[in-house]
């Protein structure tokens, strides 16, 4: 099968959820249309992966590429997308806005089809459109609920995260100008043209523009200290919202740091870059440390663990070398899926206990015996304890990180994950095991129907699973897909 | 050899004899454009006459300086006019005592003495007249040297005569932003140092008053000098933003005392057109807070900046 | 490139239009009206089409003539149009509590614009371009790039933080006229749409504001912290 076609059912079908849901205008059909869509996505992009392996190959008129690295991150986008359409149709319910739940729908298969767009984006103008696109349809899904406190964020969300992604658009013209001092005045800035052309561009104007790429880029991943707007955003919206947020949004950012980091390694400016990059990533884990430990809300306390876990991918992809690649890419996808498995238990858990605050929540595996003991299971594996994937990306990183030129990174990881292990396990322990003065009984009221609990209890099941089984065992498939990709990212340059 | 010093005199004495007819025609203008009748264009002249036949009242706390301060203002403002183009476009004798930095320096000193004289009074409103001078000063005075390293900058040299050449020679740097911005900033300096922001009126005795409170303590002979020294302040801002920056043409080539006459009667077109603006500006402008006299010295600030920056890459 | 061989008289009139529009930066940093924003922005928006022009002439790059036509009308009518709507609807007229004053934020905007300055300086030396008209174009798009950056932290009123955000924009494109002139046309028409998304997007949020949030001022939402 041609990857053409591949891609356009991939895009297709989130856009005919859109204008289906917009269009009917019924919940009950709003639901179920965006849940196809999304295993229409889910089944396509599964299909690409193999085809991207095969190299990049570029799209309608040079506007699209399929390579591995953007066919990883689809995978991830997909997969959180599907987690989150199922999920949705149980939480969505419990919050009574059925007369605007198709619109729900709507944006919510939008939002799909803009994370699809950017990682196969080659033009990198039209890249910077697409992750800009993505925040102007989120903004509108994390005000979903319109209370004051979403609106709030919602408007955060959009000023900081424009404003910090305008850097990322100054950059790229800063690449185009270094670019036509060379080429000439016309040309498309892809991917390719500005790796081919990178060793013949001026240091400087590569140094300044990979900075404010960075910062701008970064600003959208929710790297400290440009992370402001993420535990706004990812507290405020629906939980199936900040799945998709935490798990697909950021790494569709992600994606574009990665390339940068390519290009700037063509330029060959030494370790600086490199070393710029890793200590974004350790302040990111650094900052995050300290919100986690003293955090009171359970839904901030997971968007700081989605800062965490970005600043570790961001060291990942510092380090660079096929090892940190692997470790960095490997940790995305398991972090998609293990932040989608925590933020549909602090739904359920919000539900259940009517509060997002910690210190309402307690005795959680009385009041749900099921989702409580996944959720407590996806708590031990997001702060990369042993039998689950975000351990061995984790310690992939690690490893890679002490054979790099910013081994001094490595321990201060090392002991910021350590910290955040222990702050983070606390408030489940208070959660699950405190002692309250007030009795469980008391709070736990307005018990869901058993088909709500089921579509609320299945995605964790189904995130789970594969996190458990990524952990236990490293396909080779993927050291190989890794290996192709990082060789892409390297070779090219070199 | 003679004529440049006879030159020399008659700029001073221009400076000297002209500068309350500027201010006459001003305060003039400023009432006629309120629909006021106002009073004479020569009625600097007769204030002047009458105040020098009166009676002197000094306060019993006065020491020396309030004797001095009227005297030192006064020969300050006597002695900038031989450093700046007035009548002719080179150089007099003795002009190159000093550059521009050197004509503020003695402007700065007189107002600096005025100051002490109105603290040295002993009087209340002396006091305040002088706080607010100096505070006035203090935020004024950063970005006079900002103007002035523009526009050495533009021209390469400290001289007015240079500047004047350069701009009036190159319509090319005349019509640049640097130069524009450079008019505009020293065009705000001369309404803060000529006592004509729109914070407080400047022809009346009021409690926002600036000027009139450092010299409400003086009277008869001292108060008609630093009165004279304030109108001859005045008009040589005015000829250095004229002669200098914003007009560089007209003035005398030669120094023929026909080139001479014709440049007084240049002088005083250009200052009809500024004072007309001055006036138009002072008119539609309201009245602000006076706390908000950090305002217009601000943008002065940055056009200076924008001036310098322009300059660097034209 | 396009930047380095002018005809005198187009440089001086490249240089005055980039630096006018950075003055009118300084006209919205140092106004509390909202009016003379809007006003300020308008104009820049006109000088920035004429610029466009200016380019599509001096530099035969024909396109940008629709570019420059599309910018006055986008950015210099519809925008702004966009915009007085909003004021009206929020019965807003000026900025009640800034965190600086405007004088001390003209000032401060002052050493923003001396700091860009000094990088564009410093990247123009690396290039051999010193004194040219490209580094005044960097110049300019960092300053109204950090200006705009300045109003968003200072202002409070929504407008206002639109408006910075539009200052930004603003900044880029400018500089992007005179740096890449040859870059493609559909970024160009695709980054002037994404603007009038954005202020769309920002008006609906704005609406929602004075509903849900019944407050207009930035410094009303304090809810979400730590």
């Amino acid at each position: 099968m041609s990857p053409a076609i591949v891609v356009a059912v991939a895009l297709l079908s989130p856009l005919a959820g859109a204008v289906g849901c917009q269009l009917i205008r019924s919940p009950r059909v709003a639901e179920y249309l965006n849940l196809a869509a999304s295993v229409i996505v889910f089944v396509a992009i599964l299909r690409l992966l193999p085809i991207a392996l095969h190299g990049p190959y570029t799209l309608l008129h040079g506007y699209l590429i399929v390579d591995p690295l953007g066919a990883w991150v689809l995978l991830s986008v997909a997969a959180v997308y599907l987690l989150a359409s199922l999920y949705s149709i149980g939480y969505m319910r419990t919050l009574h806005t059925p007369a605007r739940l198709h619109r729900f729908y709507a944006l919510f298969a939008g939002f799909a089809l803009t994370m699809l767009l950017g990682p196969l984006m080659n033009n990198i103008g039209v890249y910077w459109i697409a992750i800009e696109l993505t925040t102007l349809v989120s903004t509108f899904l994390v005000g979903f609920e319109k209370t004051r406190e979403s609106i709030e964020a919602a408007w955060k969300y959009i000023v900081v995260v424009s404003a910090g992604i305008s850097l990322a658009l100054l950059g790229i013209i800063l690449y185009y100008w270094g670019g036509s001092l060379i080429l000439g005045p016309t040309y498309a800035l892809t991917w390719g043209t500005l790796r081919s052309v990178a060793p013949h561009l001026n240091p400087t104007i590569a140094l300044t523009a990979f900075l404010l790429v960075f910062i701008g880029f970064g600003t959208k991943v929710g790297l400290a200290p440009m992370h402001t707007w993420l535990p706004d955003a990812h507290s405020e919206g629906p939980a199936p919202v900040s799945a998709m947020l935490s798990g697909a949004l950021l790494n569709t950012a992600m994606i574009g740091i990665v390339r940068f980091i390519q290009v700037i390694d063509a330029v060959r400016l030494g370790a600086l870059p490199q070393t710029v990059v890793v200590a974004i990533g350790a302040l990111s884990l650094a900052i995050a440390a300290l919100f986690i430990t003293r955090q009171t809300d359970i839904k901030r306390l997971m968007a700081y663990s989605s800062v965490e876990h970005m600043g570790v991918m961001t060291l990942g992809f510092g380090f660079g070398g096929p090892l940190g690649v692997a470790g960095a890419l490997y940790h995305m996808l398991n972090h998609s899926l293990n932040k989608s498995l925590m933020f549909f238990g602090s739904g359920n858990a919000m539900h259940a206990f009517r509060s997002k605050r910690l210190g309402r929540i307690h005795h959680v595996l009385s009041v749900m015996p099921i989702a409580g003991v996944l959720w407590l299971a996806g708590a031990v594996a997001i702060t990369g304890a042993p039998p689950f994937g975000l351990f061995l990306s984790e310690f992939t990183i690690l490893r890679a990180g002490l054979a790099g030129a910013n081994a001094w990174a490595v321990f201060v990881m090392l002991a910021l994950l350590v910290v955040i292990f222990i702050g983070f396990l606390n408030h489940f322990r208070a959660m699950y095991f405190g002692e309250n003065p007030q009795v469980a009984a008391a709070t736990s009221c307005g018990q869901p129907d058993a088909a709500d609990r089921f579509w609320r209890v299945l995605p964790m099941w189904l995130a789970l699973i594969p996190l458990l089984a990524m952990g236990l065992w490293w396909p080779s498939t993927l050291s190989h897909y890794f290996a192709v990709i990082a060789t892409q990212l390297s070779g090219d340059a070199r | 050899m003679t004529r440049p010093i006879f030159l020399q005199i008659a700029q001073v004495c221009a400076v000297l004899a002209i500068a309350p007819l500027l201010q006459g025609i001003i305060l003039q203008w400023e009432e006629r454009v309120q629909r006021a009748q106002g009073p004479g264009i020569f009625q600097p002249y007769r204030d002047l006459w009458k105040l020098f036949h009166k009676q002197l009242v000094v306060p019993e706390t006065a020491s020396f300086i309030y004797w001095a301060a009227p005297i030192v203002a006064f020969t300050c403002m006597l002695t900038v006019p031989i450093l700046i183009p007035v009548l002719t476009n080179f150089p007099l004798p003795l002009s190159d005592m000093g550059d521009i930095l050197g004509g503020g320096l003695i402007l700065t000193l007189g107002s600096f003495f005025i100051t002490l004289g109105g603290l040295d009074s002993g009087s209340a409103y002396g006091g305040i007249g002088a706080a607010r001078s100096v505070m006035l000063g203090i935020l004024a005075e950063p970005t006079l040297i900002l103007v002035f390293v523009g526009i050495t900058l533009l021209a390469k040299s400290m001289l007015p005569f240079v500047v004047n050449h350069l701009l009036a020679g190159q319509s090319a740097v005349y019509w640049g932003p640097a130069h524009l911005f450079l008019v505009g900033a020293f065009f705000i300096l001369l309404l803060v140092e000529t006592d004509r922001l729109p914070i407080h009126s400047s022809t009346h005795i009021e409690v926002y008053m600036i000027e009139e409170g450092r010299i409400l303590e003086y009277s008869g002979p001292l108060l008609a000098l630093l009165r004279w020294a304030s109108a001859m302040k005045q008009f040589i801002l005015y000829t250095i933003f004229c002669n200098v920056l914003l007009l560089p043409w007209g003035l005398s080539l030669q120094g023929t005392a026909l080139g001479a006459l014709g440049a007084a009667g240049g002088l005083f077109l250009k200052f009809s057109v500024v004072g007309a603006v001055v006036v138009a500006v002072e008119t539609a402008q309201s009245r602000l807070r006076y706390y908000r006299y950090q305002e217009p010295l601000a943008a002065s600030f940055v056009l200076a900046i924008l001036a310098i920056v322009a300059n660097q890459l034209r | 490139m396009f930047a380095a061989h002018l005809p005198p008289l187009a440089r001086s009139l490249f240089s005055l239009l980039t630096i006018t529009s950075l003055l009118l930066a300084f006209v919205m940093l140092g106004s509390r009206w909202l009016n003379a924003y809007l006003g300020a922005f308008a104009l820049q928006s006109w000088l920035i089409a004429v610029l466009s022009a200016a380019v599509a002439y001096y530099g035969g790059y024909p396109e940008l003539y629709g570019i420059a036509v599309l910018t006055a009308l986008f950015r210099g009518l519809l925008l702004p149009y966009l915009l007085l709507r909003i004021t009206r609807r929020l019965k807003v007229d000026r900025e009640l509590h800034e965190r600086l004053a405007p004088s001390s934020s003209l000032v401060v905007g002052g050493l923003l614009v001396v700091f860009a300055f000094v990088v564009s300086a410093h990247l123009g030396a690396t290039l051999g371009l010193t004194g040219t008209i490209a580094v005044l174009a960097l110049t300019t798009m960092l300053s109204m790039k950090l200006i705009g950056f300045l109003m968003l932290m200072v202002r409070s009123e929504v407008v206002s933080q639109i408006l910075g955000l539009l200052v930004i924009e603003n900044g880029i494109f400018l500089g992007s006229q005179i740096l890449v002139p040859g870059m493609p046309l559909l970024i160009e028409l695709v980054i002037l749409f994404d603007l009038l998304v954005v202020v769309a997007c920002l008006g609906v949020l704005v609406r929602y504001l004075t509903v849900h949030a019944g407050t207009t001022s930035t410094r009303d939402l304090t809810r979400l912290v730590g």
